[in-house]
């Protein structure tokens, strides 16, 4: 093997040192101390604890239910939206169309929130369907998370299907209903066997989002035990003490996941049928009240989903007294005291995700350059590690950089620089497939010649590669700036005095009752996240599509 | 402007040996052809030259400087691609412009060669416009204008024509050999259409499996290949094995020829080269000619300019014969097959 060269070789090395260091050291670290008792002796205390009392192996088994309920929920919202956008034309369509994708960008905190100022124990149409004599049954519990939850990952399942959808070859449903079979039995026979594998992936996506899920199961679970809140609580009761417990449990959320990416990647993805080419159906405009009613249900989906977003900012300007929001009776006064008493959430929220979002899009750019354009035995290691933080829901992430940062020669915990470590790594896979897509469709051939003219090939992607793909890169940017200042699992975990971010303190006011202050941070967080993409969509014409 | 020498090249991929102990001189100001199928190492051979493929041994020399380990932005090379590879978000003249600004040439100099280079291949009006609305044609013209406006030591072109419609593809070969000859430049063509080699070249070196299978002019490489796969890849070639009687004389199916038997000996496996188009069809009641084989029409395909013809001899090899214009035969006739003595014996 060669030594590593300037600039790629150094490029790829400095890469993989900033991966190990943050990725795969931290989950090391967390793996350890699931087999160390507190004199440093191997033990099997942690995952014998895990595995033999009642209230873990019930967290496991309600983990699991919670994710196999929602990723059916999910299917069963998203797959029909997918098919009646592709395949009808209903008025609105276009809107309805893309709405979805808001609520992938709305943080989750916010969307527990507003459900519960709806349907939580003092909410809105609660009290009003109380009022006329109609007792809803609680929120809190499964029917809430399963609903909420389904209400923002159908997204997932509805985008990954409508792709395959448009990407499917009409000509093969036209070969078969000229072979004599029936349309309906074609859709079953040729439509449905092509895009299951690509249903299925998104699926899969949305059961590992659900097991990571924090903020909707610490809301709205109640008393019900799952993984991600419990081993939030032990991390906070061990603190201090032997990391066992934590660590154990941690581990096991992170061999979940993985066997199912790993299940997604091995088995599924290899399922997926290749078009060659062919044009998709074209829309058929809704007939009579079948279309009507399909084209309701769809406006119906998409605007529960949009609730969230609505109640927020209703509720930001309402008059609130603790828990108690006296809805219809306007008022300034919280969002007032956001911004006048209690702005530092706001600002951290702002330097936070600013700092991960630059240092997050120019990491992900740099490693996705060098797997896709420079390979090597080292960007093809790279490439393996990258994708590890998708194993890892964010309380695991969190965990494993306290545990691995708190002592020793890099302490990070305390400092601001963690709340940044937490938003990249958490990001990292997907602005890296974000980027790779975009290098992919750049010619090789462009470079070379760049080179050819006597450019060095350092300099040739800041004058050639770059400037060829400044608004991908911007949409890119704009999604981790989204998704950082969203971030809450992790940062809850890592977060100390003085780092509160927005989420944070939404998820504290929240369960200390103070509706009124919440529904104003949700307000300046979602306008601190639509507002940039609003103006990147008008400007810079960027895809939304590519937000997945 | 300078000679290109190449000693002992050699280049693998993995365990793959793509170029073997290959050593050429391309003369100062020639225009120099790599000929061969996909996969011959012709790519390769171009890439070791530009710089953006490292031989594992052996030496590139342009004149006497050894460029072997000088990496590819500093050997001052022209490069033309086949995919034009021009910047797409930079003008036609920006992209012209792009090597001048690189090396540091003044900015009004920049403009009045970028604008030299541009009439040069008739592109001035276009001088605003992004690569994607030009037509191919175009596009590789200003790639072309691109290569030579920094005045490259060697121009080398990787298929440059082969994106292109056949009728553009005659007039871009008149554009590149003008352009070429103005400039007296060094030129390394790779290409796999014998028909652009030969008509472009002052050499041709025709490649086959990481070696090089025989070099030299077109007239020669044509009149007088060297074996079965030079033949078979220049020209639409028969070959046809046939035993050695003595010097000039050979048998096929029976009947002597008398034809260039070259160095070929006896019991050697010796083939006849027969171009298609030397060969002629003649009616079986005309009698007294020499150098005839017995043969029958299989079937024809008639192209306006010619009629392709299938023929099998008499022995049952099938040989294909342009003949011009309409042919009157049917299929089922039985022809005279006349062999141009001039037809060349190859043992190899």
């Amino acid at each position: 093997m060669k030594l590593p060269g300037w600039p790629w070789g150094i490029l790829s090395l400095f890469s993989l040192a900033v991966l190990v260091l943050f990725v795969a050291y931290p989950i090391s670290v967390l793996t350890l101390h699931s087999l160390q008792d507190a004199q440093g002796h191997l033990t099997f205390a942690g995952f014998a604890t895990v595995f033999g009392e009642a209230q873990y192996l019930e967290a496991i088994v309600n983990t699991l239910l919670l994710g196999v309920a929602v990723t059916c929920t999910s299917m069963a919202l998203g797959v029909p939206l997918a098919y009646v956008i592709a395949r009808c034309d209903f008025p609105l369509k276009s809107l309805v169309a893309i709405l979805p994708l808001v609520t992938i960008i709305i943080p989750e905190v916010i969307v527990g929130q507003s459900w519960l100022m709806m349907l939580g124990n003092n909410g809105l149409i609660t009290n009003s369907l109380r009022e006329v004599g109609v007792s809803l049954p609680s929120f809190y519990g499964w029917g809430g998370m399963i609903f909420s939850m389904t209400l923002i990952y159908y997204t997932y399942v509805y985008l990954g299907t409508l792709a395959a959808l448009r990407g499917f070859d009409g000509q093969l449903e036209e070969a078969s209903l000229s072979l004599g079979a029936s349309p309906l039995a074609t859709r079953i026979k040729v439509l449905l066997p092509t895009v299951a594998p690509a249903i299925l992936v998104n699926a899969l996506v949305v059961f590992t989002l659900v097991v990571g899920n924090f903020a909707l199961s610490s809301m709205l679970g109640g008393q019900i035990p799952l993984l991600s809140v419990m081993t939030y609580s032990l991390f906070v009761s061990e603190m201090g003490s032997s990391p066992v417990l934590q660590s154990s449990l941690s581990v096991v959320m992170v061999l979940l996941v993985g066997v199912v990416l790993f299940f997604q990647k091995r088995v599924v993805e290899r399922k997926m049928v290749q078009m060659t080419q062919g044009r998709a159906p074209a829309p058929r405009r809704a007939e009579s009240w079948r279309g009507s009613l399909l084209a309701l249900a769809a406006v119906v989906v998409v605007t529960l989903s949009l609730v969230p977003l609505i109640a927020v900012f209703v509720g930001a300007f309402t008059r609130a007294r603790g828990p108690v929001m006296h809805w219809g009776q306007w008022s300034t006064q919280s969002i007032e005291r956001a911004f006048a008493l209690a702005p530092e959430p706001i600002i951290n929220s702002m330097l936070f995700a600013g700092c991960a979002t630059v240092l997050g899009t120019a990491l992900a750019l740099l490693v996705s350059y060098l797997v896709v354009k420079k390979k090597s035995s080292l960007s093809g290691v790279l490439d393996y590690v990258v994708v590890l933080p998708l194993t890892i829901s964010g309380t695991v992430l969190g965990i494993a950089l306290v545990q691995s940062f708190n002592t020793g020669a890099l302490v990070l915990t305390g400092t601001s620089s963690i709340m940044i470590v937490c938003y990249v790594v958490r990001r990292l896979p997907f602005g890296v497939r974000n980027a790779s897509s975009m290098l992919y469709n750049i010619q090789g051939s462009i470079e070379e010649a760049s080179i050819s003219l006597g450019v060095s090939p350092l300099m040739t992607f800041f004058k050639v590669v770059l400037p060829v793909i400044k608004t991908s890169i911007l949409s890119a940017a704009i999604l981790m700036w989204a998704t950082s200042i969203s971030e809450l699992s992790a940062s809850i975990v890592v977060y100390s005095g003085g780092l509160e971010t927005l989420p944070i303190s939404i998820f504290r006011l929240v369960d200390t009752g103070r509706l009124g202050l919440a529904s104003a941070y949700g307000t300046v967080l979602v306008t601190l996240i639509l507002v940039p993409l609003a103006l990147a969509v008008k400007f810079f014409k960027i895809n939304l599509f590519s937000v997945k | 402007m300078s000679t290109i020498t190449i000693r002992g090249l050699t280049k693998r991929f993995e365990q793959h040996v793509v170029l073997q102990d290959l050593s050429l001189t391309i003369a100062d100001g020639s225009f120099f052809t790599l000929l061969g199928p996909s996969g011959c190492g012709k790519t390769t051979l171009l890439r070791c030259i530009a710089g953006f493929n490292d031989p594992d041994g052996g030496s590139i020399l342009f004149d006497d400087d050894d460029i072997t380990r000088v990496p590819a932005h500093r050997r001052n090379i022209g490069m033309v691609f086949q995919d034009y590879a021009l910047f797409p978000d930079k003008t036609v003249q920006d992209n012209v412009a792009y090597g001048l600004i690189a090396r540091k040439v003044a900015a009004d100099e920049v403009v009045a060669r970028a604008h030299e280079a541009l009439d040069q291949v008739g592109l001035r009006q276009y001088a605003d416009r992004f690569p994607a609305q030009l037509s191919g044609g175009q596009r590789q013209r200003v790639a072309l204008a691109r290569a030579l406006v920094i005045k490259p030591r060697v121009l080398l072109m990787d298929e440059p024509l082969s994106n292109l419609d056949a009728k553009l593809r005659l007039t871009m070969r008149d554009v590149i050999r003008d352009l070429q000859r103005q400039a007296h430049i060094t030129t390394v063509f790779v290409t796999h259409d014998q028909e652009e080699a030969l008509a472009l070249s002052d050499q041709v070196a025709v490649m086959q499996s990481g070696r090089i299978a025989q070099m030299g002019d077109p007239e020669s490489l044509y009149a007088r290949p060297q074996t079965a796969y030079v033949a078979d890849f220049v020209g639409s070639a028969n070959l046809l094995p046939v035993d050695y009687l003595a010097a000039g004389s050979v048998a096929v199916a029976g009947q002597t020829l008398s034809v260039d038997t070259g160095d070929a000996e006896s019991g050697r496996d010796n083939q006849l080269v027969l171009r298609s188009e030397a060969l002629t069809l003649l009616p079986r009641n005309e009698t007294g000619g020499a150098n005839r084989l017995g043969v029958t029409l299989l079937g024809r395909q008639y192209l306006g300019a010619k009629t392709l013809c299938r023929v099998a001899l008499d022995g049952g090899q099938v040989l294909q014969v342009d003949a011009p214009g309409i042919q009157r035969y049917a299929p089922g006739d039985a022809l005279w097959l006349h062999v141009p003595p001039s037809s060349r014996v190859i043992c190899r």
